[in-house]
């Protein structure tokens, strides 16, 4: 079975993100980045379905070249080989999804499995993006993906509870946090990652047009949260929701 | 991006890995396992299976094959959340797995790298006597001779990993002897197992001011028969093997200290941002401002020299010990201060443990000490500078 999965370099979702004056984007001085959180279980359980199906995963990042190094964890993880689709520009997710159509017109894999969104913009579709232009069935939010004979069943997290859908393959799966405890890229796995494939492309070479359908007009930083206040009991609690706050 | 920290991808790879570790598996056990004076074997087997245990050991047996910026990177980031767990780590995977690796023969190293690599054994290193630290040649435990065994009897103190609880000792030690009737600059050095008769665990220290998720205990060797194939290296030229230890040893204790001055940087640096007096951010004072600033340029003072001096650092070599004794002089004091300007900056949270500054504060001390004494250091260092006209 040939898997594959993505990753995107985000910033470190443990720092404060601080708005340009400008409001252009954010600062990126001093801004560490990782692997957003999202495709470290995306990537798990793609690793996982091979050591039990056999086959090869794929590892895709779109980004600057910098980028290497979250795939090079992807694969001291466990994936085969990568692919980098390098450039500077900040895409919207229809050109990832278009760029990503493209990779797998080449590789032909039998299913997909990336983070259900990232943890930078937070936008939650490129996977389903992904779909559309595939015309491939998808299973978003997986917390459990079980693969037999061509077809996937998987758990996925609703709104209210859990749910059970099954894809024929190829198909796409979009990771959710209780999927599976992505392992540490351990040393061994280190340095054997140093030898394997890694592919350098530019969107150029797929001949996808980057430039963004969607426009940011700017950036603002949330509200500043207020502190807390201590009420006396329930009822005053009940009485302050309701006349203060009108939420019940 | 590559630089002196993190020279290749592998570096960088190898920095985040041992990081998120340390975030998730070390931070929520630290505070308990310095109150209870408790050695966490569990985690120390896990870093087994992450190959840490064996960083620097060939892979041929079970080792990783990395160099001594990694080993420095991997002590940087576990001193930064639990320096007492990352000090049982030092004594384990460099005063024993590579102090192995680098002077024992195949066949020694087929005995013993891969279960100490995997963390199936726990091991150490016994230089130190009651009697005898810092003049470590003036040691007093002595081997015999006696047809192909040797026979050892002494006591070695301070011993990190010496006990791996309070009645249980560790597996395997390197433990230096002088040959008995011979100059006292002929060591040896032999691989004593747990379970040689008359090997056995003294005490466990107790009460220690810093550093007690790790264990340091004193043992006691009472005519412990060692078969010939335990002897590492020459019979009498082990001084040579323990100047090569002593090297990576030193630039990791300071890599250790760099760990916990970067983690007491961020502390007080956060909590001056948020925290507020006559109505501005405490960070708004000169005097908060000197303390963090003249920390930052510190610490990343020591870290320059550490990673360059690693840089430079050949595992299986020796003669580096102006610099590697260097590095630990100078950060060992750094750390220290450090950690000791946190708690000013923090005040009275500085002071309790859920600051987390009081606890690096109590182990920077120990570098200080352990490894070698800032004094060691500076005889050390004089001695080698006095034959230098100039300094390239």
């Amino acid at each position: 079975m040939k898997i594959l999965t993505t990753v995107k370099r985000v910033t470190d979702p443990d720092m404060k993100v601080r708005i340009q004056p400008d409001q252009s984007g954010i600062v990126t001085e001093g801004v560490e980045y990782k692997m957003n959180s999202f495709d470290e279980y995306g990537v798990e359980e793609a690793i996982t379905l091979k050591e039990a199906h056999g086959g090869e995963v794929v590892v895709v990042s779109i980004g600057p070249g910098a980028a290497t190094k979250e795939l090079r964890t992807a694969m001291a993880m466990g994936a085969d080989r990568a692919i980098l689709v390098e450039t500077d520009a900040d895409l919207d997710s229809d050109a990832v999804a278009r760029v990503l159509a493209e990779v797998v017109g080449r590789e032909e894999p039998d299913v997909i499995i990336m983070g259900k969104q990232a943890v930078d913009s937070d936008r939650s579709q490129t996977p389903q993006i992904l779909g559309s232009y595939l015309n491939w069935p998808q299973a978003t939010f997986a917390y459990k993906v079980e693969i037999e004979d061509g077809w996937a069943v998987v758990g996925r997290e609703v709104d209210g509870g859990t749910a059970t859908k099954r894809i024929k393959l190829p198909g796409i799966i979009s990771a959710d946090l209780r999927l599976n405890e992505p392992r540490y890229a351990s040393l061994p796995g280190i340095m054997k990652a140093k030898r394997k494939p890694l592919e350098t492309l530019t969107p150029d070479d797929l001949g996808v047009d980057i430039a963004p359908k969607v426009k940011v007009l700017n950036y603002e930083a949330p509200e500043e949260r207020g502190a807390g206040e201590m009420v006396d009991d329930v009822d005053d609690l009940i009485n302050r929701l309701k006349d203060e706050a009108r939420v019940i | 991006m590559t630089d002196l920290f993190n020279p290749t991808e592998e570096h960088q790879v190898l920095r985040e890995m041992v990081r998120s570790f340390a975030e998730k598996e070390l931070e929520p056990q630290a505070e308990e396992y310095d109150r209870t004076e408790q050695f966490n074997l569990k985690l120390f087997r896990k870093l087994g299976e992450l190959g840490l245990l064996g960083v620097t050991a060939p892979p041929e047996y079970g080792g990783s094959g990395m160099d001594a910026t990694a080993a420095v990177i991997v002590h940087e980031e576990l001193a930064a959340v639990d320096p007492g767990f990352c000090l049982a780590y030092l004594a384990h995977s460099m005063l024993f797995v590579n102090n192995l690796a680098v002077n024992g023969n195949d066949e020694q190293n087929q005995r013993f790298l891969p279960g100490s690599c995997s963390g199936k054994l726990v091991g150490g290193m016994c230089m130190s006597e009651p009697g005898a630290g810092t003049d470590v040649l003036g040691m007093s435990t002595v081997a015999t001779s006696d047809g192909d065994d040797f026979i050892l009897n002494g006591q070695k103190m301070w011993i990190t990993n010496g006990a791996i609880s309070d009645n249980e000792m560790g597996d395997i030690f390197l433990v230096y002897a002088k040959e008995k009737d011979r100059s006292q600059r002929e060591i040896s050095l032999f691989l004593v197992e747990k379970g040689m008769e008359g090997f056995s665990l003294g005490q466990k220290l107790h009460g220690k001011l810093g550093m007690r998720a790790s264990t340091t205990a004193e043992l006691v060797l009472e005519d412990v028969r060692v078969p010939s194939k335990n002897l590492v290296g020459t019979s009498g030229s082990a001084v040579k093997s323990m100047m090569r230890n002593l090297a990576i040893e030193r630039v990791t204790l300071a890599a250790m200290s760099l760990g916990i001055a970067r983690r007491c940087v961020e502390i007080m640096n956060n909590y001056a941002s948020e925290r507020k007096a006559f109505g501005k951010s405490i960070n708004r004072f000169g005097q908060i401002q000197r303390h963090i600033s003249e920390s930052y340029a510190e610490f990343m003072a020591g870290r320059s020299y550490v990673y360059n001096v690693a840089s430079n650092l050949d595992l299986s070599a020796f003669g580096n010990r102006v610099d590697s004794d260097g590095v630990k002089l100078y950060c060992s004091t750094m750390g220290k201060n450090v950690a000791d300007r946190a708690i000013q900056v923090l005040g009275g949270y500085g002071y309790v443990s859920e600051y987390v500054v009081e606890r690096l504060w109590r182990d920077a001390k120990l570098l200080e000490i352990g490894g070698g004494t800032n004094e060691a250091h500076q005889k050390n260092m004089t001695r080698d500078l006095a034959g230098l006209d100039k300094i390239r």
